[in-house]
């Protein structure tokens, strides 16, 4: 008993050691990409190291200068917007799906399988076709049809989360509600909503980020004007004249990566739950 | 009141159901048109119906199967590794977490970030002269690999994917984790299980359904890779990192081969609906009826 007790410090040190060099690992190349953003050109051919010797922002200013051939805040907006748009209406589809199945059943034995099912099949199965629709209805590189994706992506989820959080609600408001004459529609709105509002904002958060990190579809279905973040930081590697800007390219990772990251951090706590109930519930 | 009820429900899904016809069904018809089609870009509106010759094409192509195979010696090797780290992680850090919850937030990062910038940040990291990577081992051992060449890319990948998605396994395993009950633990104790008997008698069988999904998921994202093999590499030196969603892509945009490119897609749903059959059947077994 008493070498656990004296050896509890010890374990104790060595835990911390084990989460900092995870936190480093795991965290490495955003931690590389961010040393790499604040070395000037010159510093980052002479010295690849973590050491920075002159930290700059210049690169940051870089990217704005060359907006006219490489417009960041264009492809930030898109994302923003088709991300925005994206996990709003996923939400607004799939909240009276979900509470349809909840509480009359309708369409649990089909829709909630389906689209459950639909997370483990590989999207690009339906990327082409849905490319040659876009092609006909004129959806192709735009904010809209990027949008609708971003929802179609997020529909699994969001349905499983809100499905198990509306049956987990107690019955008797609702039906006190009902009584008193109020409708299905009005009822979901006004007493189901704001009952679930720790799960629905949750899991748009969650929607967002996965929204803002798509690549494929952004990749298919926008050549210009909707080019998301995703894709567009990829553009700053294209290797031009004096080949590619690694400072600048860098800059350019981590101002793409900041949203997420930041949403992350401040939110953690209902993303990792979220993502727990996803997979378990799934 | 039941007729109504059964009408409410039915107008409450319908617009979700219009939206994944819309977007899932009718393009699922589109590709079952188009993979027994005779069709290019030329003739997209009016494919030619030839019988099973796309499927033939895919089916005997060793690209496709080199795809195949990447595909899932990628995600079965991946998700190994994955489990077993975010097992390791999460039993032997759990104190930590239990005293400072928050702690868990810097391990959660790496999935916040886009796999396909993390495939354009390692381009960065592994480069051979301003690479922080090859820097260090170059510092310490006077050389290193050519990580995307034929013989280093599969492993730098599967480190790559590896370093990002054991956080996943990790939070999943965790929770499981943490949600054993001390009771069960406190009674282990007292029949004299401790330490490592306890892990692997009591925590490690709790913890199984959790393992299983962490599993499941993690080798169907891995599975289907994209975003950061497409940024890092492509198709990679001489197609060796061809996954089966890059395979379909490059037939489509590349090749212009519509019909391959979407029989091959139908093969994937036809593989994906075999995989999840079998799994359901699984599941349903192992759980007791209620």
């Amino acid at each position: 008993m008493n070498q656990t007790l004296s050896s509890r410090p010890v374990m104790s040190a060595l835990r911390w050691l084990v989460f900092a060099v995870a936190v480093l690992v795991l965290n490495f190349p955003v931690i590389a990409t961010l040393v790499t953003s604040l070395k000037s050109d010159a510093e980052i051919s002479s010295n690849a190291s973590l050491i920075i010797e002159h930290p700059t922002l210049d690169n940051y200013a870089a990217i704005f200068a060359m907006a006219d051939r490489f417009d960041i805040l264009h492809y930030l907006m898109n994302s923003l917007v088709a991300s925005l748009i994206g996990s709003v209406l996923a939400i607004a589809l799939a909240f009276p799906a979900a509470y349809a199945m909840a509480r009359f059943k309708t369409g649990r034995s089909w829709l909630l399988p389906l689209a459950v099912n639909l997370r483990a099949v590989p999207l690009i199965i339906f990327a082409i076709p849905i490319y040659l629709m876009y092609q006909q209805v004129g959806l192709l590189d735009t904010r809209l049809g990027l949008a609708f994706i971003f929802a179609l992506v997020n529909i699994p989820l969001v349905l499983v989360l809100f499905t198990s959080a509306i049956a987990e609600l107690p019955f008797e408001i609702e039906e006190a509600a009902r009584v008193d004459g109020a409708s299905t529609l009005r009822l979901i709105w006004h007493v189901v909503l704001p009952m679930s509002l720790n799960v629905v904002a949750a899991s748009s958060v969650l929607a967002f980020i996965y929204s803002w990190n798509e690549f494929l579809f952004g990749l298919m279905l926008t050549t210009s004007r909707a080019t998301p973040i995703s894709v567009g930081a990829s553009f700053f590697f294209a290797a031009s004249g004096g080949g590619v800007r690694w400072g600048v390219a860098a800059a350019v990772m981590i101002l793409a990566t900041l949203p997420p990251l930041l949403l992350g951090l401040l939110m953690y706590r209902q993303i990792g739950r979220s993502m727990t109930a996803g997979a378990v519930k799934g | 009141m039941e007729r109504q009820t059964i009408l409410q429900g039915r107008v409450l899904i319908t617009p979700l159901t219009a939206f994944l016809i819309a977007l899932l069904g009718f393009p699922l018809l589109l590709d079952l048109l188009y993979s027994v089609s005779q069709v290019g870009f030329e003739n997209i509106r009016a494919p030619e119906i030839s019988g099973l010759g796309n499927y033939a094409k895919a089916l005997a192509d060793p690209e496709f199967w080199a795809a195949a195979w990447f595909s899932l010696r990628f995600g079965l090797i991946v998700a190994s590794i994955q489990v077993v780290a975010g097992l390791v992680l999460a039993i032997f850090l759990a104190p930590l977490f239990a005293a400072r919850p928050w702690l868990i937030a810097f391990l959660m990062l790496p999935m916040m970030v886009a796999p396909a910038l993390v495939g354009l940040m390692y381009r960065l990291i592994l480069h051979e002269f301003v690479g922080v990577v090859p820097y260090y081992l170059l510092e310490w051992y006077g050389d290193f690999p050519a990580f995307l060449g034929r013989q280093w890319v599969f492993t730098t990948l599967v480190v790559i994917e590896t370093l990002q998605w054991t956080p996943f396994a990790l939070l999943i395993l965790h929770s499981a984790y943490a949600a054993i009950s001390p009771d069960v633990r406190e009674a282990a104790a007292l029949d004299g299980a401790t330490g490592l008997r306890q892990l692997v008698s009591i925590d490690l069988p709790l913890m199984l359904p959790a393992i299983g999904v962490t599993a499941f998921i993690r080798f169907i994202d891995s599975f289907r890779v994209f975003d950061n093999i497409y940024t890092l590499v492509g198709s990679g030196a001489g197609g060796s990192t061809t996954s089966m969603s890059i395979y379909i892509y490059q037939a489509f945009f590349k090749v212009g081969d519509i019909g391959l490119a979407v029989a091959a897609s139908m093969l994937l749903l036809a593989a994906s609906f075999v995989v999840l059959w079998t799994i359901n059947r699984l599941t349903a077994r192992r759980e007791p009826a209620p």
